[in-house]
């Protein structure tokens, strides 16, 4: 340890900085040539992907900008492909397991070694994950209320989907043969290597101009440096043990909340931390089941947030964290568990929770509840101008939660999620959809000193029959509030038959509708901050 | 006459051309009416009736900055007036719990709905009525707007709804900027934001240069006022003044077109230019040797607000002469984004106490205290080693602390470089960086050492290039159509001629026979992004190629289709006023005016330097090597060989 700090101290700063914006520049070009070359809009408008460099033992040395819930897990797919696959160069894996090395089966990892000359073991690897709209199994859109994961979608171990730079024609084929849209498919998984060629082309031309020695110091170099940040950040944090619960509303398939629960254990002396998920509720019945690598990311996603923007989000920022999350829970769970809502749900409930146990040690660095939900909506049919199946995915944005130094923001995603909105344009053009109102839901931020950003509204009119999936959640208690401010307003959904006829949704659920049927979203408000003053 | 005057920051640069000379007049910018500057110069250069007068300007770019713009009211289709607000539901930064976001130009209030739809094929579900109409008058009306917006759903696909609302609300007597006309492309919250930000610059822009024009017109008979866009090309002042959203980068769009038209002539026609001024820093790729010209963008940022027309493809980093260096938390060295700007500036001007790159410069030994601007302004030596050394942190010594600014403030530098070159499939090994703004040449052979950049080009007026890039551009109008349309379709046919006879008529109106470039937005249907083709033959075979450049692949399986059709109306400016002359003697030796200490590579050395003005066409010499003009000081580092061509640019082939 000693040494390693002693080593950080050396590394010189102008280097770090060099590299640090060297390898980030790449994680960010290959998420540009992803998006400007995908077909689901869930890809190329949403940016619902993530684009990650390792080094060669797989640690990761730069993520783009992309989607926090990856943070993570993005490596674990890395240590997946290298654990049961030997990559040679020009080989990509494919996966998407949950179980091993992916997060839920909508989110397609490829993986790729980057070789230098004729060297036998990669220098580097380079990573892509996207969403894809649909992975087949029992619902359209892939994000169902399953109890089981075999009906969820395609599960894909890690296997190889190109030998030495050619692509296996029939594992692809049999991978298509299994989701709705498989046109699309294809040219987002196209787009995905393509992406992974263009990361890897880029880091053979730095070793070129800086030599392997030089890049190879500067990976070790950047490791360290994250550790010495945090390790930093948590000397100014006060030693001591903070505990923090909440709930899930329940699984979709069977009724009661779901806790979660955290024990923060801080050590500003020996800088390092200590996150324990005991008390947490063993594994549910329904989809809401997080893998480990969804908690380890959100635990990420909370300490980097606690450095500076600039911080570099390696590897080695969680060397002083060490992760306890009990086995068979759904924060770490096992096979056959469903866990489509996993990464999307529980992950920001997991950071919410995290969240109130920080704020304890931090009051004024923390905000109030974020909404709290990634209002998950799912939409198959077919369409009936092309006569071709279509599968819809999108989630919506909500408030965010007050900060000790002002409101919350409206109608953002927070957290986990960085994903953007479908154009109304480019969805109608799309799919066989009429939005008829995309705005803010007026009040809905939670009063406080500081209030809580404002959810929104989204309804939309499915103009062809279709089968709608819903995985949303703070239907039942709104996002918490702190420091005595008010929580946000709870969720809402509800189903507009055509003959004007109203249903409220369940935060979970899945059911058919009729052409001229709509299903009106509200999302969370954000918790407020601080007592309101009496008015 | 004609004369190109770029109003700058700290200075009003006008080029001129007089007796068949081209003529330079720099004097200082009065920022607060940029006009007084500009009539001031106009008087000095005494020019004669029927002038034609080029204006870059700023007042855009800084309305926008400062946000001092309109009052402006949007009407949208009812049931969508926050878009504006929620943008892509995208928050500022990712990691920052507490950052904020950037307000909508608009706020809720002056958001206004119209009853009202159209579809995705252009087809109207609700078509507006009478009493509906009125009463959003009226509701416009109560907002005591100065300004209007308009961007209703799918207005590209059938403008008639926007239409009568721009006809309706006609009667308030302010300026209205309908998305049909300004923007007419699908995805609908980049549209909005590009309206909104043209009705929220017109009525400044149309007071100003209505005002300016008048003015120019009045003393100079027979003259006319004319402004340079974002996209490179030159427009009448009264349509500049209607569609303000063209002009926001208008003095860097000046500085790249002069950048390559000067190195076409010097024969380079592969260029990556680099405009480093005091705050900020401007670079751009121009690749003319595969026949594309100067490259626009249409998914330009500024201030935070999506600006969807065509500017030239300007990267601009927060990172300039006068950016601040500091030590982060992890104690890594940072420079910018913060600026000691003009008050109270470096610390070499005298009051500034934080270290900034030109203080870094000065204690390399890079920069000459008295050659400051002519002398004008006397650098003080002293007092930046004193500060540089209580700030240096870390770092073992006040001249590794300088060269690590510097070197942090070119990976800044390089960074923005490989946005626009290498993250693009370009090779910087085949282009020649053309440096200029104030600070560029004091940088550009590191910077180009480090990307591998084989040739630094520095133009023979590095301060004023941008008023000669205003000078030398064509006049230039552009407008898109969205089709959505397979590459065979007739109907793409019907779209050029639409948007042609659209801006012919209003080229016609300003006297201009222009000539039509078409260009097609395709890609993959299905896909979200574009690639954009000249239009003609092979279109489809040149578009997988374009493709397996850029993203990696190409699936000539895969239905292509047309997004927008593009036409661009052009009128050449002809007659280009610079002189090449005879190349002379290498001997430079005669330009050498003193000697002075300078670090490089960690080593001090004593090196020659330069005065530009008496270097001849023909001269050589070695680097390490400093020249020193009025507005710049150029480095040449050791191992590279510095020419003066006939054009009196400054050649450094870079080891």
């Amino acid at each position: 340890m000693r040494t390693r700090t002693m080593a950080a101290r050396r590394a010189d700063p102008v280097e770090l900085s060099v590299f640090q914006n060297l390898f980030h520049s790449i994680a960010e070009e290959m998420g540009a040539a992803l998006r400007r070359s995908a077909f689901s809009p869930n890809i190329k408008e949403r940016r619902d992907y993530s684009c990650a460099v390792f080094d060669g033992a797989g640690n990761v040395i730069a993520m783009g900008d992309h989607m926090p819930v990856h943070l993570g897990s993005m490596p674990m797919s890395v240590r997946a492909a290298v654990d049961s696959l030997a990559l040679g160069p020009g080989d990509v894996a494919l996966l998407n397991d949950p179980f091993a090395g992916g997060t839920h089966l909508p989110d397609v990892t490829m993986v790729e070694g980057v070789f230098r000359g004729r060297e036998r073991r990669p220098m580097f690897y380079v990573a892509t994950r996207a969403h894809h709209a649909d992975i087949g199994g029992t619902f359209p859109g892939s994000m169902g209320l399953c109890r089981e994961i075999y009906q969820e979608g395609l599960r894909i171990p890690p296997v190889k989907l190109a030998r030495g730079g050619k692509v296996d024609a029939d594992l692809l084929r049999m991978a298509l043969a299994n989701v709705r849209t498989p046109v699309e498919r294809e040219g987002d998984l196209t787009a995905q290597l393509g992406a992974c060629r263009i990361g890897s082309r880029r880091l053979l031309e730095l070793v070129e101009k800086y030599g392997a020695a030089r890049v190879e110091r500067n990976m070790r170099d950047l490791l360290d440096y994250s550790e010495q940040f945090l390790r930093a950040e948590l000397a100014k944090l006060p030693s001591g043990t903070f505990s923090a619960e909440d709930f899930l509303d329940d699984d979709g398939v069977s009724d009661g909340p779901i806790r979660i629960a955290v024990t923060l254990r801080l050590d500003a002396k020996r800088r390092r931390a200590e996150v324990d998920f005991t008390g947490t509720d063993p594994e549910a019945k329904g989809s809401v089941n997080a893998v480990y690598a969804i908690t380890y990311s959100a635990v990420f996603y909370a300490f980097r947030c606690l450095l500076a923007d600039d911080a570099p989000a390696t590897a080695g920022l969680l060397r002083p964290i060490k992760l306890i999350a009990p086995e068979r829970t759904v924060v770490n769970a096992g096979p056959p568990a469903a866990v489509a809502g996993g990464n999307v749900e529980t992950s920001q409930r997991i950071v919410d929770v995290l969240l109130r146990a920080l704020a304890q040690a931090a009051p004024n660095r923390v905000p109030a509840a974020s909404s709290g939900t990634m209002n998950n909506l799912s939409v198959g049919g077919v369409d009936p101008r092309s006569g071709q199946p279509f599968a819809y995915y999108e989630t919506i944005a909500g408030g965010m939660g007050a900060r000790p130094t002002g409101d919350g923001l409206s109608g953002v995603h927070t957290h986990m999620t960085n994903s953007l909105n479908t154009p109304i344009e480019a969805l109608e053009y799309a799919y066989p959809f009429r939005v008829r109102a995309y705005g803010y839901r007026a009040g809905s931020g939670g009063k406080g000193k500081f209030r809580g950003g404002d959810g929104l509204v989204r309804e939309i009119e499915l103009l062809t029959e279709s089968q709608v999936t819903l995985l949303a959640d703070r239907r039942r208690r709104g996002p918490y509030g702190l420091a005595g401010g008010e929580p946000g307003a709870a969720g809402k959904g509800l189903l507009i038959e055509a003959s004007g006829r109203m249903e409220t949704l369940p935060g979970k659920c899945t059911f058919r509708v009729a052409p001229g049927d709509a299903v009106r979203i509200e999302t969370p408000g954000g918790g407020g901050w601080g007592a309101a003053e009496a008015e | 006459m004609r004369i190109a005057i770029d109003t700058g920051g700290t200075f009003t640069d006008c080029v001129y051309v007089r007796d068949g000379r081209l003529e330079i007049l720099k004097i200082l910018s009065t920022p607060r009416n940029p006009a007084e500057a500009i009539l001031d110069a106009l008087g000095r250069i005494a020019p004669g009736p029927k002038m034609e007068i080029r204006h870059g300007t700023t007042v855009g770019t800084n309305t926008l900055l400062e946000r001092s713009g309109a009052r402006v009211a949007l009407v949208t289709t009812s049931g969508f007036e926050d878009v504006l607000a929620i943008g892509r539901q995208a928050r500022a930064r990712l990691y920052d719990w507490l950052a904020e976001g950037e307000p909508p130009l608009v706020p809720a209030e002056r958001r206004f709905g119209a009853e009202e739809r159209t579809l995705w094929n252009g087809e109207i579900l609700q078509r507006l009525d009478e009493a509906g109409l009125d009463e959003l008058v009226r509701r416009v009306r109560g907002a005591r707007p100065d300004a209007i917006a308009i961007s209703l759903l799918f207005s590209f696909a059938n403008p008639e709804n926007e239409r009568k609302v721009e006809r309706a609300l006609g009667e308030l007597g302010v300026p209205i900027s309908a998305s049909h006309v300004i923007l007419p492309e699908f995805r609908e919250y980049e549209r909005t934001s590009t309206v909104v930000a043209n009705a929220y610059l017109a009525p400044r822009m149309g007071h100003y240069l209505g005002s300016l024009r008048e003015q120019v017109e009045r003393g100079y008979h027979g003259s006319r006022l004319h402004v340079m866009q974002s996209s490179g090309g030159i427009v009448s002042a009264e349509l500049a003044a209607r569609e303000p959203v063209r002009t926001i980068l208008s003095g860097p769009a000046g500085g790249v077109v002069g950048a390559h038209r000067v190195a076409k002539l010097a024969g380079f026609e592969r260029i990556i230019s680099f405009d480093m001024g005091g705050t900020s820093t401007d670079v751009a790729l121009v690749d003319s040797a595969n026949g594309q010209g100067i490259e626009t963008t249409n998914e330009s940022l500024v201030a935070g607000h999506p600006i969807g027309v065509p500017m030239l493809n300007i990267h601009t980093v927060g990172s300039g002469g006068g950016s601040l260096a500091w030590f982060n938390e992890g104690n890594a060295l940072r420079v910018g984004p913060q600026s000691a700007g003009s008050d109270p500036g470096p610390i070499c001007y005298g009051r500034g106490e934080r270290p900034t790159v030109t203080d870094a410069d000065l204690a390399l030994g890079r920069l000459l205290p008295e050659f400051f601007l002519g002398g004008a302004m006397q650098l003080e030596e002293e007092r930046t080693l004193e500060f540089l050394e209580r700030t240096k942190g870390p770092m073992e010594s006040v001249t590794a602390f300088a060269a690590g600014i510097t070197r942090v403030a070119e990976t800044v530098m390089e960074k923005a470089i490989r946005v626009i070159s290498i993250e693009r499939g370009h090779d910087p090994r085949d282009f020649t960086l053309v440096s200029f703004g104030g600070a560029g040449p004091l940088h550009a052979c590191a910077l180009a050492r480090a990307l591998k950049i084989p040739r630094v080009m520095v133009p023979r007026f590095p301060g004023a290039l941008s008023a000669l890039g205003i000078l030398l551009s064509d006049v230039a109008s552009d407008s898109s159509h969205t089709v959505m349309a397979a590459p065979n379709d007739s109907k793409l046919e019907t779209a050029f001629r639409e948007v042609e006879k659209r801006l012919g008529k209003q080229m016609r109106a300003e006297g201009w026979r222009a000539h039509g470039l078409r260009s097609a937005d395709m890609r993959y249907v299905g896909q979200g992004y574009e690639l954009n083709l000249p239009w003609g033959p092979k279109l489809v075979e040149r578009f997988h190629e374009a493709h397996a450049k850029r993203y990696g692949y190409a699936d000539e399986k895969r239905p292509v289709e047309v997004v927008n059709v593009r036409v661009r109306l052009v009128v050449p400016t002809g007659g280009v006023p610079l002189t090449r002359s005879p190349l002379g003697g290498k001997d430079a030796s005669k330009a050498v005016v003193r000697k002075r200490a300078a670090w490089f590579d960690g080593k001090l050395r004593s090196v020659p330097v330069y005065n530009r003005d008496l270097l001849r066409p023909g001269n050589r010499f070695a680097g390490p090597a400093l020249v020193v003009e009025y507005s710049a000081t150029t480095v040449v580092l050791p191992g590279s060989r510095a020419t003066v061509d006939g054009w009196g640019n400054l050649i450094v082939e870079v080891s």
